[in-house]
């Protein structure tokens, strides 16, 4: 059975269709990676499965319990939460916290761990992507980099079943991707479930288990990244791949 | 220096009034509660729209002849706090939406509810923010609380009159007594330097 199932979601911004009938499910250990151009409804899909954008309709099924998107209850909604990380594209570390609060202020406050053991909790995520030494920093402090590894590392911090991560490294400048995709490339290693909209195209093709292409608020096409990069079915989906692919050179 | 002992606790108690008043003030309009919140831009149009030297009277000259008699200081105490909340909510509410959403999406992602977001993420950092202008308020009632004289509050600017009309030395205490209002402010200003530098310690706000 699929770990997460979304069915049919709808969602318009005032007379703007967004999302136009998307269905996705995602088993364990699943590596997803959604690509399209800009405007496709990729934030705005990652948005409304985590609650913080209201779906029109469409049903999302989440530990076997499926929820109607659009009537989805508070209290449900940070029930899901609590077993799922967000990582933005502009990081949103709290600026007021220090790298290693960053990762356990969820926690302590949260999930009511206690703070002795948050704190080491924190520190063995921070470790785990290499930003152990920096854990006394604030958010100001840091480099892009380090800020978005430190984001995985709060994201990572409550043991999630599932990981979504919005074009992690596009606020970033080049020299500072490799280390922030290495770090998701670990975690995938480990079995981490994630859903990745991304525009690393080397990213989806070698570490992701699944491709989608989205636009218009439609799935175009989806398929197991070999195949799906090797022998796209739709001619949208070659176009898209052969300009992402001169957009490199 | 006469009143002294008046002007700082009229001071203390009602800026301390103050800021409760501006932060639920502002916390009714940025949570957007109904009736609270159009209660919070209805009073803070009247208050920002009259003078505070009319406020003073109508409190305690106007309310006595409707039944409400306030003694002088407490009357003062009300006045100023309800004043000075008005300009402090409009200070407390741009400092708290110049957080950007960003700080409470990610709050919602790790789990937090929003009572929680707010208290440990979001108004701290505007409070960073609304730290020199309130600072600023602060300065400036200390001087304002010179007006309390004129509903007999025994404050320093009532005792320097008193003292300057039995002895007729109005340009030496007066003067002093100036110079008394500049020291409150200079004292001030060097709090606020000190408070700032702390706050800064994460690097102000800065992304
Ligand atoms: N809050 C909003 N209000 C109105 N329109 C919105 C809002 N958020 C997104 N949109 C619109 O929804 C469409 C999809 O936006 P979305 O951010 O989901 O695209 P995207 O695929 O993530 O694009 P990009 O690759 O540029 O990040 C766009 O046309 C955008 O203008
Ligand atoms: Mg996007």
């Amino acid at each position: 059975m699929a770990m997460l199932e979304v069915k049919d979601l709808h969602k318009s911004f005032e007379n703007t269709v967004v999302l136009d009938g998307v269905s996705l499910s995602v088993e364990k250990g699943d590596v997803v990676a959604i690509l399209g151009p800009s405007g496709g409804g990729k934030t705005t899909f990652l948005r409304c499965i985590n609650f913080l954008e209201r779906a029109d309709s469409g049903t999302f099924t989440f530990d076997g319990v499926t929820h109607d998107l659009a009537h989805i209850k508070n209290r449900e909604i940070s029930q899901i939460r609590k077993k799922t990380g967000f990582v933005f594209q502009n990081y949103n570390l709290f600026r007021n916290k220090t790298a290693l609060q960053n990762v356990t202020e969820g926690l302590i406050v949260a999930h009511k761990v206690e703070k002795k053991k948050a704190e080491d909790i924190g520190m063995r995520m921070l470790e785990k992507v290499g930003m152990a030494d920096k854990a006394s920093n604030y958010p100001s402090q840091l480099s892009g980099g380090q800020q978005q590894r430190v984001a995985i590392a709060r994201a990572l911090s409550a043991d999630p079943e599932i990981i979504y991560f919005d074009e992690p490294t596009s606020a970033l400048d080049p020299e500072l991707i490799g280390e922030v995709l290495s770090v998701m490339r670990n975690l995938a290693e480990e079995g981490m479930t994630m859903i990745v909209v991304t525009h690393e195209m080397d990213f989806a093709k070698n570490v992701s288990s699944r491709s989608i292409f989205m636009e218009h608020g439609h799935i175009v096409e989806e398929g197991e990244s070999a195949a799906f990069f090797a022998n796209p079915k739709m001619e949208r989906t070659r176009e898209f791949l052969r300009m992402e692919a001169n957009r490199g050179i | 220096m006469p009143g002294l002992l008046v002007t700082i606790p009229l001071t203390v108690i009602a800026f301390s009034f103050a800021m409760i008043i501006a932060i639920i003030l502002a916390m009714v309009q940025v949570a957007d509660v109904p009736v609270l919140k159009q209660f919070a831009r209805f009073y803070i149009w009247v208050i920002r729209g009259t003078p505070l030297l009319v406020q003073l009277y109508v409190v305690f000259f106007g309310l006595p002849s409707v039944g409400v008699r306030i003694n002088a200081f407490p009357a003062a105490v009300l006045v100023f706090s309800i004043n000075e909340g008005a300009y402090c909510a409009e200070t407390m509410r741009a400092a708290i939406e110049s957080v950007p959403a960003g700080q409470m999406e990610a709050g919602y992602c790790v789990g937090m509810n929003y009572y929680q977001i707010m208290t440990r993420i979001v108004l701290p950092q505007a409070f960073r923010t609304a730290f020199p202008p309130l600072f600023n308020s602060l300065i400036g009632m200390v001087k304002d609380t010179s007006l309390a004289a004129n509903i007999t509050v025994a404050e320093m600017f009532f005792a320097t009159q008193r003292i300057a009309g039995r002895t007729y030395q109005f340009m030496a205490l007066y003067l002093e007594l100036a110079f008394i209002y500049l020291m409150f402010s200079t004292v001030l200003t060097r709090v606020q330097a000190w408070g700032e530098k702390r706050l800064n310690s994460y690097g102000g706000n800065k992304i």
